[in-house]
């Protein structure tokens, strides 16, 4: 039976099709960010939603679900079945009865990246990539590092200068060679996709590379099975390049289209910017399909400090496919949220986790979620890594 | 008139530029470099400039800024689309304040850049 029932690679934007079996990054044709296929009609057939729920926990218990062929180029350090945890403290305040955090914090690394990189870094290995390289405001850089030291792969890696320590030095204690540069994340995409370029170095870049969303995904999936197979009314999530709110959709459209979920309701999604560099709130209000560049982006959550996705088409229809809505928060919200979560509920956010709460105050205002529903916030990472 | 000046050194981007914009109807008129571009913008009534920053011999903000100041009035208005590659510190907001109207990213995404063309001119 097949480990995975990859069956081909679709382009978000033309739909053209391509093969799984060679290395591809985006559609050369339109260049927008390809997607990986599945053979769902196999994989209903092979596996049930039951017996995934009896494995070994970890994000590649859904492997059929997952691109990696070969089980041996799994490069696996924990990552995936973060808690999802019931927060009544923060719930009695704000007056909703079922509102919870999904801690991706609980991931190795510390963030929510893990994934995304397993996921990538392992393809990587399967497809023969012998070096690979990413720009990274702050957690991807670690990540990518760890699962690259694991699979014997060299790293390299360009970080704006301000970049939270932690994330330098993990990386460089996994061995990748770090480069700090002036500028921001979009300064250290250009910069890597040149050395990409000029030196042969796979670049995995967010949706640059189709498998980063693919370890995304696996919140989605992990979100449906806690519910019962049902999924929650809310996701509020910190929105920087997007790979996790395409990931999830596109999860929630492959758990209906296999037939797993009990009921079909899909969650309306909130993307959550800082007000400093908010791409994506101001193309969803302005309803237009494409985000502006951001200039002079800055807020103190370095992971929403992103002036354009990649896959900023995706995200923006995929929120109003939700009938979502998308937030804006300002830096000093962040903070005293980060705050409330400590103090109310013992979690020590990372400031774009914490970010999600000062979203939902202002959803809340607005009258945009009604005290029942189910809403889940998104902790992203861990705040210690955010320490001077 | 759907005339489009594409300034821009590298082949394959002016290629797939090329295949985009004519499948929509557009004329491309292309320049390979920053004073080649200068000069077809003179010589040439387009509806719109594509502009790479990162050209051979002048760069895209002197491109853009000789464009406004050209003795052609026409081109005080025509709109300009920057585009680079490095998205460096600062370019975007140097492209703009250099006369260019929208700042885009490479690698162009063709539906994107479709949709800004088309704010602009309509599509042929």
């Amino acid at each position: 039976m097949p480990h995975s029932h990859l069956s081909h690679l679709k382009c978000s934007g033309c739909d053209r099709r391509y093969s799984v079996q060679e290395v591809h990054t985006f559609c050369p044709d339109c260049q927008s960010p390809l997607l990986a296929s599945y053979d769902l009609k196999q994989v209903k057939a092979r596996v049930d939603r039951d017996e995934i729920s009896r494995r070994r926990k970890g994000m590649w218990r859904w492997h059929e679900l997952l691109p990696i062929q070969n089980p041996d180029n799994i490069v696996f350090l924990g990552e995936g079945d973060t808690p999802l945890l019931r927060v009544p403290n923060l719930g009695k305040e704000l007056g909703l009865s079922n509102l919870y955090v999904k801690d991706e914090s609980a991931n190795p690394t510390g963030s929510f990246k893990a994934r995304g990189l397993a996921a990538a870094v392992s393809r990587a290995r399967e497809l023969g990539i012998e070096k690979v390289i990413i720009p990274t405001a702050g957690n991807a850089g670690g990540a990518m590092a760890a699962y690259a030291a694991r699979a014997n792969i060299r790293a390299t890696i360009y970080m704006p200068k301000d970049t939270p320590r932690a994330n330098v030095e993990e990386s460089r204690m996994a061995g990748a060679q770090v480069i700090l540069i002036d500028g921001l994340i979009s300064d250290a995409a250009g910069m890597a996709g040149e050395k990409a370029r000029a030196e042969g170095w796979f670049d995995l870049s967010t949706f640059k590379e189709p498998y980063r969303a693919e370890g995304k995904k696996v919140m989605g999936y992990e979100l449906a099975e806690a519910f019962d197979w049902t999924l929650p009314d809310v996701i509020v999530y910190p929105t920087g390049g997007g790979t996790g709110l395409v990931g999830m959709w596109k999860a929630f459209a492959e758990l209906e289209e296999l037939g797993w979920l009990e009921d079909t309701k899909r969650p309306r999604m909130v993307a959550v910017q800082a007000a400093g560099c908010a791409p994506v709130i101001k193309a969803f209000h302005e309803g237009a399909a494409f985000c502006d560049f951001w200039l002079n982006a800055h807020t103190l959550a370095s992971g929403l400090r992103v002036p354009k996705s990649f896959a900023d088409a995706l995200i923006l229809e995929n929120l109003r496919e939700s009938q979502g809505t998308a937030v804006a928060v300002r830096d000093e919200d962040i903070l005293e949220a980060q705050s409330q979560l400590g103090r109310r509920e013992g979690i020590f956010a990372a400031p774009e986790g914490a970010a999600t709460l000062a979203a939902l105050r202002i959803l809340i205002e607005n009258k945009w979620i009604a005290s029942n529903e189910r809403v889940v916030l998104f902790n992203t990472g861990s705040g210690l890594k955010y320490l001077a | 008139m759907n005339k489009i000046l594409y300034i821009e050194d590298n082949p394959d981007n002016t290629t797939l530029v090329r295949r985009a914009l004519e499948a929509r109807g557009y004329t491309l008129i292309h320049a390979a470099n920053g004073l080649n571009g200068v000069s077809a913008a003179e010589a040439e009534d387009v509806s719109l400039i594509l502009l790479d920053i990162n050209l051979p011999d002048i760069d895209g903000y002197e491109v853009a800024r000789r464009i406004r100041a050209s003795h052609k009035i026409q081109l005080k208005s025509v709109p300009i689309i920057a585009v680079t590659a490095n998205a460096l510190k600062g370019d975007a907001q140097r492209a703009l304040e250099a006369g260019c109207d929208v700042y885009m990213s490479k690698p162009i995404n063709i539906r994107e850049l479709w949709a800004r063309v088309e704010a602009f001119v309509p599509a042929g």
